[in-house]
């Protein structure tokens, strides 16, 4: 397994095995994806109850459970059906993959990416309400971005944007 | 039964009908965030059961906010800008009747929101979602995307800004069925008469404890 960052995002690339250490290192990255080759298992881990709950958040309970308790392992067909990874691809292909998800993420306007990731973060804990009350206060800051204008500009112009982090 | 500049509604039996008509991408006007409420509040009146929301045409159901409008906010319009679409979406969110939209070509942005908001979506085959909000150095259906599919997957979504297509927004669990354009009306119909053959107070009572079951308990903070 392999942790790449892009942009402030990381992302974990499975090629063949991810479990005890690296299945929690997976768990704490931004996105995941692999190869077809790659299973899974929480088998090993050193803080299972930790794994549990940080499961339960990304997949929901029920495939929280399905993963933890029995420590089976699971292939990438079923990694992908749990969402516990978000694409498989060939494992000769992960590569590129990988590099392609880098360079689609440093396309972004780093300030929206950057604010996505704390709020996507921070909206389990907050109910509806507060959660909307921080995704506005993170738009009121983001609409007045030289990278917003530069976005808008580039889509009526029909042109790629260039961003600059500001 | 209303319009205006570009919105249709209508009822038929024990469903209301909502249409955004704003071609050629449905982009969300103030005429929508108006039509959409007024029309809500019609159907309460009326004794509406369940409502269908869908866009004009096959290329959008809706394109979300309109950049040209957007472009000219300015930090004291910015606030008003905001909570026009939160009353929106809360008014889908709150009426007590489920709304099934009819998503029928692009839901990006701010449609994707109005689409997230609904309690059930179907799709056609044309169907398409972008949470697009990153693309364009914004934020929006983070509330929305982190509650129906969990952060794994919601991440995925809205950190890329990528198009989920009709059949994987099916796989994910976006869209409740896909169908060919030509059925779509039929089967949001379908579902929306199945809805409104069960008894409202109870429909009412599920609604509301969905929307509420996922919110945290101030007493057991999660962490």
């Amino acid at each position: 397994m392999e942790i790449v960052e892009a942009a402030g995002i990381s992302f974990a690339v499975v090629a063949g095995a991810c479990v005890g250490a690296d299945f929690e290192r997976a768990l704490e990255v931004d996105l995941r994806i692999a190869g077809d080759g790659a299973h899974f298992s929480t088998a090993g881990v050193a803080d299972p109850i930790a794994c549990g709950v940080r499961l339960a958040r990304l997949l929901g309970e029920a495939r929280a459970k399905e993963l933890i308790l029995a420590g089976r392992s699971v292939d990438a067909a079923n990694a992908l059906r749990l969402g516990l990874v978000t694409r498989v691809v060939p494992g000769a292909a992960l590569g590129d993959t990988a590099m392609g998800l880098a360079a689609q993420l440093r396309a972004l306007p780093p300030l929206a990416l950057a604010a996505v990731r704390d709020a996507v973060r921070a909206v389990r804990d907050l109910t509806p309400g507060a959660a909307v009350t921080l995704e506005h206060r993170h738009f009121r800051r983001l609409i007045a971005t030289q990278d917003h204008r530069a976005a808008v500009a580039a889509f009526f112009a029909r042109r790629e944007p260039a961003f600059t982090g500001e | 039964m209303g319009s205006n500049a570009h919105t249709r509604w209508w009822a038929d039996g024990p469903i209301g009908y909502i249409e955004l008509d704003n071609p050629p991408m449905n982009v969300l006007s103030d005429d929508n965030r108006r039509g959409i409420r007024e029309a809500l509040a019609e159907f309460g009146q009326a004794g509406a059961r369940a409502v269908v929301l869908t866009g004009a045409g096959e290329r959008a159901f809706c394109g979300g906010a309109d950049l040209k409008e957007e472009e000219e906010l300015t930090a004291e319009t910015v606030g008003t800008f905001l909570q026009r679409g939160d009353e929106t979406f809360r008014a889908l969110r709150e009426y007590d009747r489920p709304i099934v939209a009819a998503v029928n070509g692009w839901a990006m942005g701010g449609g994707l929101v109005l689409a997230l908001w609904c309690d059930v979506r179907v799709g056609s085959t044309r169907a398409k979602l972008g949470a697009v909000g990153v693309k364009v150095g914004l934020m929006a259906s983070n509330v929305q995307l982190s509650r129906l599919l969990f952060e794994g997957r919601a991440r995925d979504l809205l950190l890329t800004g990528r198009t989920v297509e009709a059949e994987e927004a099916h796989r994910l669990g976006l869209l409740s069925s896909v169908v060919t354009p030509e059925a779509l009306m039929d089967e949001a119909t379908a579902w929306a008469r199945d809805i409104a053959a069960r008894p409202p107070d109870v429909v009412a009572a599920l609604k509301r404890a969905v929307n509420a079951a996922l919110d945290p308990v101030a007493a057991e903070p999660r962490r």
